[in-house]
């Protein structure tokens, strides 16, 4: 007879601790008196202990990635108050202060709060900030309202007032059949479909990256639209019943689905749905085939893209390691308020686009960003690096990727022949195996790890993995090889020297180019 | 805001740095060129992690900005650059040659000497292999007879009775016995009853539910060689004599074993009562080691008709396992009046002869085995009188233990309940019926009247500094005499192995003047042919180490009589992907052994009935499974710390800087690592482990394998 599993610690003191702190009081409490499990629940309000004791990171939530500039003013304020004048763009489309005191949290989240902006599903075991795609609203080959899902899947008390899930909870709305929403390694993506004029979205589950990769699969090719907030309800309760609560690591929805599959996942969807007396539950079709066939992603190095608003343009800025000095964040926002839309969209690679720039600014636009020292150009391409704040900052993080990141930028973003030469390419350096900087669906993803030195300690180091995608079916990266920190630089350099010279031709893209060959050949050519 | 600065420059120099940072900021949020540089400073000392580094950079930088014109500042940002290097080395992903819980390890030689055994897989025999299986299966090396305890638990949790009950057998002979009576060194030395991990599992037990629900057919054991030619003579049908007949039999030699009592069983028999251990249970596992062609030959006290050096002449080697049957009686005054009886005799007259002789006020001296036994069989016999509460009167049946009035008998033991030798759970036992128990009292003398003893005085003692073998004594306290009534004594003072029965012809070579045998505890003797076994040898102890005894000897014996080792102890190494533990297994309670009521206690009726069959895996599932083994590939491991994050003992894993071998190739010590650069491995300390599994969960890149590592005796063929 085997004993009956019991909560773990850790869903225990999930259920006795109410996550909603009031962060007045904690700022008045001596950090002693603060228990670690206190101190763990601070995520549920965006609140993260950072890996230096005396302070605090914070995640703030912006559905959809889209802020004015109203809002990214007061955040700019705040960060050069009490965030050593710095803001950190996250992989999910949001904004992070970091080297918050305890005595100043509340002031963030009250700041922020002001202007619209909560932190409440920061982080922690809720449904985290939803994103789309940056051209979510404006981009020209658009699909039905993506915009209009992220702001109802965020205002929606039933999902958002989830504040004890299993772990974690993504959700991804796409504006088309493209890769730009990053559908298949959310927990829910969903993707708009067009039948006979009509607008209904195909439902996605079950991908996330993590430790533990798994891409999403197809559970229903059509969900009409007044449909849509029922079966994602559907999915967060089917995620509260079946998530393994015990083992942490197999604890996220994309091992439930996994483990039970895409139909029967969602006949489970279904009956949840059946006993709740969701109607019209004939009008959703299960997945004919679970494998997905996401389109390829529109972005490729845009420097400008023409708004399907007339007369609109959004115009993309690369943002070097997702940092914002204030006077950067300063120099962003005036532009957008002068000649842009007066709005702020913080993309999935941590970078920022102005949106709603009449056409007619374009030039002055970018004529000033590029004064002012920002770059327009290499989007999707190799000086477009993601990478986490590896061990500058967190408390996960085995390797310095912001280190790595500026070896990389330094050595090889600014050779354009180079790069161009190289065409799409997408680097990813995450610090850890959480993978914040999605190394797993990058061309190239770096891993932080550390080598056992033969004589003494050990050295930091990367486990470099290629071949990742989020189109089609997904793909994800596969181990390469092992460098130490200080060669990273020319270790990727050889490895696209390789590519290069083994490429069938020049419009064999990397990623084509490491599907082709398979890793195996890949390190045989790299010998 | 001066007296802070200084403060924290304080705090910095006293290497005090997470205090200082945290002065520095209750000034607000840093700013200002002093305050910058003291907290560059602070990070530069602390220096654990890579963030620290960093920190301090950022905060110089800051500094900088304010204006700081401390030439440290630029210094520390310099410090904090590092430089590329060349590739020199070839773009490659570096074997990981140990692997992760999905992987499977050839049966080759460990790649490093960090690595917990000697081969990755397979048999491994080298000094380090052995030392891990006595260090980490604490249950099984504290075990004479070295039973396979997490084998056999591991067997009961998956309703493997059978399997359990032939594992226990193979090892220690009596496992149906064992299961009730056994001393249990085992459970003392149980990692689940370490400080703060709860109680230890009730092994003993389970052990006995393998026997209850594993089928009632005999089990005969293959034999591990074939006929030798051999033939060895045992003397003594008790725990030792059988097993070392067991064991010869099972090596392919023709085994007689003599025995000077009516029935085998030796000790078993005579001297354990049957409401602790019910005699079909002996005959049956007796009965499996004669069917291995061990024959028993009864009545047959070598000594009288046939001499040991008869039987030595005719056999190829004799085996003396004659126990210890010399009672060690008192000197004291008034040692011949009647109503003194040893307590060995007691018990034996009791279960051999069906005597039910006993007085109204019994005494029982002694605090082991044997005192529990005399005291809870004559709180059986009883007086004719009897004393009840009213409400139990009826249910008293003709033997029952409510014969006799509570208080009436008594135990009396002249040191302190934790010097006691008995049983687990017998003196909860000894309370439960109603028998009081004396402690710290020494006997002084016998009194008596017309011949008969009427009485017994004591001294009170304390206990004194520890003698010799680590036991306190008991001294004496001045004027704490006190006298008792008594008509019968009872003496469980112990028992020596009686050599009076050894011929002439071989006395002077094998026994000492004063009756002991020259050769001591050893198991040969000055005599090639001729060895000793059991308590005979070592003096009175367990069943289990006459047992364990037994085993070593007859090793001892084959080698003789082959002229070769034809056994061999190996760790076998397996891979295991789960352990199908989980945490929650480790808060099972310990279940309680049902026993029967009091009223229905007599001197057949089995007091403990044994787990239900419900109740045995609950218990069995307790083990942590001590003989997995969790083990770090540190060339897989990428030393992210989640482990030693999930980890639920603050030593089960370690980040060491340095892991110390001896000359033969065991852990001799470790240094715990002081900065992250120094970690040169993260190291499952395998001796605080408790075998839960979060590590392997947590591990990202399934860096952490588990095997199965178990000690096994093989024949070498």
């Amino acid at each position: 007879m085997i004993a009956k599993p019991d909560l773990t610690q850790v869903e225990r003191d999930k259920l006795e601790i109410d996550p909603d702190f009031d962060f007045r009081e904690i700022a008045r409490r001596p950090f002693e008196d603060i228990t670690p499990n206190e101190l763990a629940m601070f995520k549920w309000s965006g609140v993260y202990h950072q890996l230096q004791p005396a302070f605090f990171m914070i995640r703030v939530v912006t559905p959809g990635g889209l802020m004015t500039t109203k809002q990214f003013t007061r955040a700019v304020d705040l960060a050069e108050e009490l965030a050593q004048g710095e803001l950190c763009i996250t992989t999910r489309q949001t904004l992070q202060f970091h080297w918050i005191r305890k005595e100043d949290i509340y002031k963030i989240i009250e700041g922020m709060a002001e202007v619209g902006i909560t932190c409440k599903n920061g982080c922690g075991d809720v449904p985290r900030n939803i994103i789309g795609s940056s051209l979510a609203g404006v981009a020209p080959n658009a699909i039905g309202d993506s915009q209009k899902l992220i702001r109802m899947f965020a205002d929606d008390d039933e999902i958002q007032n989830q504040r004890n899930l299993p772990r974690k909870h993504k959700i991804s709305v796409a504006f088309a059949n493209e890769a730009g929403a990053q559908t298949l390694m959310n927990c829910q993506g969903w993707v708009p479909v067009e039948r006979d004029g009509v607008i209904g979205w195909k439902f996605h589950a079950g991908g996330g990256l993590g430790a533990r990769p798994y891409l999403a699969k197809v559970i229903f090719d059509w969900v009409p639209e007044e449909r849509v907030l029922d079966v994602a309800r559907a999915t967060v309760e089917a995620f509260r019943r079946h998530g393994d609560r015990r083992v942490r690591a197999f604890a996220r929805l994309k091992v439930v689905v996994d483990r039970m599959g895409a139909d029967p996942f969602a006949d489970v969807l279904l009956d949840i749905m059946k006993e709740k007396g969701v109607q019209g539950l004939e009008t959703i079709e299960k997945a004919a085939s679970p494998v997905p066939a996401i389109g390829q992603l529109f972005l490729n190095g845009q420097e400008v893209i023409p708004q399907k608003q007339d007369g609109l343009s959004v115009v993309r800025v690369m943002i070097p390691r997702s940092e914002l000095k204030t006077s950067e964040s300063r120099t962003i926002s005036k532009l957008a308020d002068e000649l842009g839309g007066g709005k702020v969209m913080f993309t999935n690679r941590q970078n920022v686009e102005l949106h709603d720039v009449p056409n007619e600014n374009v030039d002055a636009l970018l004529e000033k960003l590029h004064e002012a020292g920002f770059r327009t150009d290499g989007h999707e391409h190799l000086p477009d690096i993601v990478a986490c704040v590896g061990t500058t900052m967190c408390k996960m993080a085995v390797a310095d990727s912001p280190d790595a990141y500026h070896r990389l930028y330094a050595a090889l973003a600014n050779d354009e022949a180079y790069w161009k030469t190289i065409g799409p390419l997408r680097i990813n350096i995450t610090g850890c195996p959480n993978n914040c900087a999605h190394a797993w669906i990058a061309d190239i993803g770096l891993r932080g790890r550390r080598r056992r030195s033969e004589d003494d300690g050990s050295v930091e180091g990367y486990t470099i993995l290629v071949g990742g995608k989020l189109s089609d079916a997904g793909r994800i990266s596969e181990e390469l090889c092992d460098v130490d920190t200080g060669e990273v630089a020319p270790a990727i350099r050889k490895i696209l020297d390789t590519y290069l010279d083994n490429r069938q031709n020049e419009n064999e893209r990397f990623i084509d180019f490491c599907e082709r060959i398979g890793t195996a050949q890949f390190k045989e050519l790299l010998k | 805001m001066k007296q802070i600065l200084e403060q924290a420059n304080e705090l910095i120099a006293a290497g005090q740095y997470e205090e200082a940072v945290d002065l520095l900021c209750r000034l607000g949020p840093p700013e200002g060129a002093e305050i910058c540089e003291l907290i560059a400073k602070a990070y530069r000392g602390r220096n654990y992690a890579r963030g620290d580094v960093y920190t301090a950079k950022v905060f110089a930088g800051h500094a900088l900005s304010y204006g700081s014109t401390d030439p440290e500042m630029q210094a520390i940002i310099d410090a904090a650059k590092r430089s590329d290097s060349p590739l020199t080395r070839p773009l490659e992903k570096p074997p990981c040659t140990m692997g992760g819980p999905k992987d499977k390890r050839p049966a080759v030689d460990a790649p490093y000497s960090f690595c917990a055994l000697s081969k990755l897989n397979g048999k491994a025999d080298a000094a380090k292999d052995f030392d891990w299986l006595e260090k980490n299966i604490p249950c099984q090396a504290a075990c004479p007879a070295s039973t396979d305890i997490p084998g056999y638990l591991d067997a009961i949790y998956r309703g493997e009775y059978e399997k359990a009950y032939r594992i226990n057998l193979e090892d220690n002979v009596f496992p149906a016995v064992l299961g009730r009576v056994c001393a249990r060194p085992c459970e003392a030395q149980c990692r689940h009853g370490w400080d703060d991990l709860g109680e230890p599992v009730a092994i003993c037990f389970s052990k006995r539910s393998a026997a209850d629900f594993g089928g009632q057919a005999s089990v005969v054991l293959d034999k591990w060689f074939p006929d030798s030619g051999k033939k060895v003579a045992v003397i003594g049908a008790g725990p030792a004599g059988l097993a070392a007949a067991r064991q010869l039999a099972l090596l392919g030699h023709a085994v007689t074993v003599y025995e000077k009592h009516n029935k085998p069983g030796g000790m078993m028999n005579q001297g354990i009562p049957e409401f602790r251990l019910p005699r079909n249970i002996i005959e049956k596992e007796i009965g499996q080691i004669t069917a291995l062609g061990v024959e028993i030959v009864c009545n047959a006290a070598i000594g009288d008709n046939l001499q040991l050096s008869e039987l030595t002449a005719t056999h190829d080697a004799v085996v003396m396992a004659a126990g210890t049957l010399r009672p060690n009686l008192l000197n004291l005054p008034g040692k011949e009046l009647d109503g003194i009886r040893h307590g060995l005799n007691f018990l034996l007259d009791v279960n051999e002869n069906n005597s039910t002789d006993i007085g109204e006020h019994v005494v029982v001296i002694g605090g082991g085995f044997t005192a529990m036994d005399c005291a809870r069989t004559a709180r059986r016999l009883g007086a004719t009188t009897v004393q009840v509460e009213e409400k139990l009167a009826d249910k008293t049946a003709p033997g029952s233990i409510l014969r006799m009035p509570k208080g009436n008998v008594k135990v009396w033991y002249r040191r302190s309940v934790d010097e006691m030798l008995v049983t687990p759970g017998e003196l909860e036992e000894l309370e439960h019926e109603h028998i009081p128990l004396e402690t710290m009292v020494s006997p002084k003398a016998y009194i008596g009247e017309n011949g008969n003893v009427t009485g017994m005085r004591f001294i009170r003692t304390e206990m004194g500094e520890p003698d010799a073998s680590g036991r306190r004594r008991p001294v004496e306290v001045p004027g704490s005499e006190f006298e008792i009534q008594a008509d019968t004594i009872l003496l469980a003072t112990g028992q020596f192995p009686d050599t009076e029965w050894i011929d002439d012809a071989l006395k002077n070579e094998l026994v000492e003047e004063d009756g002991w045998l020259k050769s001591g505890s050893a198991c040969a003797t000055a005599n090639d042919k001729i060895f000793a076994a059991g308590d005979f040898a070592a003096g009175a102890s367990s069943l289990i180490q006459a047992i364990g005894h037994a085993k070593e000897c007859v090793r001892e014996v084959d080698r003789f009589l082959m002229g070769k080792e034809r056994l061999k102890d190996v760790a076998v190494i397996e891979d295991v992907e789960k352990t199908g533990r989980i945490r929650e297994m480790d808060a099972v309670p310990l279940q309680p052994m049902p026993a029967i009521d009091l009223t229905r206690r007599d001197l057949t009726n089995e007091v403990e009935t044994g787990f239900e069959q419900e109740s045995a895996p609950d218990e069995a599932q307790r083990c942590y499974q001590c003989h997995y083994k969790f083990e770090i590939d540190n060339d897989k491991c990428i030393y992210c710390d989640w482990c030693v994050k999930a980890k639920p003992r603050p030593e089960c894993i370690l980040k060491l800087s340095k892991l110390n071998h001896n000359e033969d190739g065991t852990v001799a010590d470790w240094e715990i690592a002081r900065t992250q650069d120094d970690v040169n491995m993260v190291w499952v300390n395998q001796e605080d482990c408790i075998r839960c599994g979060a590590c392997v969960a947590a591990c990202p890149v399934d860096a952490i394998s588990i095997q199965k590592v178990s000690l096994k005796t093989e024949p070498v063929k």
